[in-house]
């Protein structure tokens, strides 16, 4: 497995750095000069030439992009001059609330996934296996704004239940907080557990017709058992890596959720750089999310790997 | 076409709908989509306007039947745009092992990418608008596309039939179109319906969001946008966008599905 890791990690980090040389090249492609959005309709050319100075824009690219690369690595992002605050806080409050979302959107997902996936392989009754395939369908089709706009309508104005947006902190108020994570985290995680739940279902269901777990069976074993030792260990390996990816778009579906829900994260964050034009947020932004998915999507292939030895032992 | 399933009929029949009102717009109301009802701010639901009309007063039905054109014309460009590239880079690479290389790096970053915030990045060059959007459409399947039609000639080129039309003197565009590209074919239909489906999402999440289309130009994921602070007093604002999106997506899915399960059991 370690094997397995040292070959895999290299090629991800090759991807990741043509991805962060794609976004410089992408962002600095875009029309208008910064320095000119920065000094305002006012400005004139010695105010506008002394911030493209200041900003290094007056550099060559290549130098640019490892001035940029260099200050990821060490924190030193720079200064958002349009929020008029250092661009690695403005990140660091935006992602906790980000990553409580999505947290907490992994969670339901994995939970909601598995339970209809399992449902939908071990059940005898063809209305079960009905109301199964539909919640998953529907889960996987409708997008984020149409099930986030429906769940506002449902919990928030005819039941009243549950607030329409807005957010509190866990810590201070773990119920308040509470109250406001529930819809967004449900919003969020509706696609990915409908993916999940459709591989797991065809994955277990294919595990169930082995011999092993016949002979499971006829050895006397309870079915609690045969299920949770024998059979989904073995279902697991395409339902991690499904997970791995969908767990790495939740950064995209964030933006979205955010947006609905007015919830204070990185989406909100991107969403107002992007508007407001101060690009440099929107940068690192964009190759936060790129990594998040390309660290994940390594993760579970290594954890593929480790489930899985014809992977970890192949060429 | 014989033995339609009914949920892939059900499917056809969803997404034909939508089509032909959102092609029919004109015929089917007399508002223009910008029209400014005087008077007329947040009228409920009823006959005169079958979706209300917003907070300036223009006709929710019209913006609707308008919007619709927005994703036919993105999902009539951004995906055979896709299953173009995506379909020629995917044949090709395999004849010169550099350019595979090169392609295959290209697509993974392509992937690395949330589709959304590919969308973004995207916005940020071409500005936001239809332009964002369909490129956005295109770039993110090109990768998708280009690796079903990939995985056929690994998984034909060896095979007995490909050397005897070497040996007969086929050339290697002949042999990729005309003996390998038909492996692929049925996988590639099924995936098409599903980039529409990712089409319409992409429309209705960048225009959601702001990068896409701006108002008063009237798309189902700006109007939907706009109904968000009149959830409570008017909740008819959002009715259109919900109905439209559910119908074209759900159909979508569901041709996709009738699709795979015919093409893969034959």
């Amino acid at each position: 497995m370690v094997l397995y890791a040292l070959r895999r990690i290299p090629s991800a980090l090759v991807v990741l750095f043509l991805a962060s040389v794609a976004i410089f090249a992408v962002l600095h492609l875009a029309p208008g000069n910064p320095a000119v959005v920065l000094a305002g309709p006012d400005a004139d050319s010695v105010t506008i030439a002394a911030i493209t100075h200041q900003l290094g824009l007056d550099r060559p690219l290549p130098v640019q992009y490892a001035i940029w690369l260099r200050g990821i690595l060490t924190g030193q992002l720079g200064q958002s001059y349009v929020l008029g605050a250092p661009i690695a806080s403005l990140i660091g409050r935006g992602l906790g609330n980000t990553a409580q979302l999505t947290g907490a959107a992994v969670l339901l997902a994995v939970g909601l996934g598995f339970a209809a996936g399992t449902i939908g392989a071990t059940t005898r009754s063809r209305v079960v296996r009905a109301a199964v395939v539909t919640f998953t369908t529907i889960s996987f089709a409708v997008p984020t704004f149409i099930s986030g706009v429906l769940l506002v309508l449902v919990f928030a104005v005819w039941l009243r239940v549950l607030p329409p947006g807005g957010h509190a902190s866990l810590v201070t108020d773990p119920l308040g907080g509470l109250r406001f994570l529930i819809l967004p985290a449900v919003c969020l995680a509706l696609p990915a557990s409908a993916v999940i739940a459709r591989f797991l279902q065809t994955s277990l269901s294919a595990v169930l017709e082995d011999e092993y777990i016949r002979t499971a069976r006829a050895k006397g074993l309870p079915a609690a058992r045969t299920l949770l030792r024998h059979a989904l260990p073995n279902a697991l390996p395409p339902v991690v890596t499904v997970l791995g990816i969908q767990i790495g778009q939740l950064l995209g579906g964030a933006v979205i959720v955010e947006a609905i829900f007015a919830w204070p994260g990185l989406g909100q964050l991107i969403l107002q750089s992007f508007v407001s034009r101060d690009y440099l947020v929107v940068q690192d932004l964009v190759l936060l999310a790129v990594t998040v998915f390309i660290v994940f999507q390594t993760l579970t292939d290594i954890a593929h790997a480790a489930l899985d030895p014809r992977i970890r032992l192949g060429s | 076409m014989s033995n339609l399933r009914p949920a892939e009929c059900a499917g056809f029949v969803l997404v034909a709908l939508i089509v032909v009102a959102g092609a029919a717009a004109p015929l089917l109301t007399r508002y223009a989509p910008d029209f400014q009802i005087s008077g007329g701010t947040l009228l409920s639901a009823g006959v005169a306007h079958p979706f209300g009309t917003d907070d300036l007063g223009r006709d929710l039905f019209s913006r609707v039947l308008y919007g619709i054109r927005v994703d036919i014309v993105v999902s009539a460009a951004g995906v055979p745009l896709a299953l173009v590239l995506g379909t020629a880079l995917g044949l090709c690479g395999p004849l010169w092992g550099p350019a595979d290389v090169v392609i295959q790096r290209t697509f993974d970053v392509i992937l690395a990418f949330p589709i959304l915030i590919l969308g973004i990045a995207i916005a940020v060059i071409t500005s936001p608008g239809l332009i964002a959007i369909v490129t956005t459409v295109a770039l993110a399947n090109v990768p998708i596309f280009g690796r079903l039609a990939r995985a056929a000639v690994i998984a034909q080129r060896e095979r007995d039939y490909v050397t005897a039309a070497q040996a007969i003197g086929a050339g290697p565009l002949r042999i990729l179109v005309r003996h390998i590209l038909p492996n692929s074919v049925d996988a590639l239909i099924v995936q098409a319906a599903l980039s529409l489906a990712t089409a319409v999402f992409v429309e209705g999440g960048m225009s959601f969001v702001g990068v896409g289309i701006r108002v008063p130009a009237p798309s189902l994921g700006n109007i939907l946008n706009e109904s968000l602070p009149y959830l409570a007093s008017n909740p008819n604002f959002a009715l259109g966008p919900v109905i439209v999106f559910t119908a074209l997506v759900l159909g979508l899915n569901l041709i996709a599905d009738g699709l795979n399960a015919r093409l893969s059991h034959r």
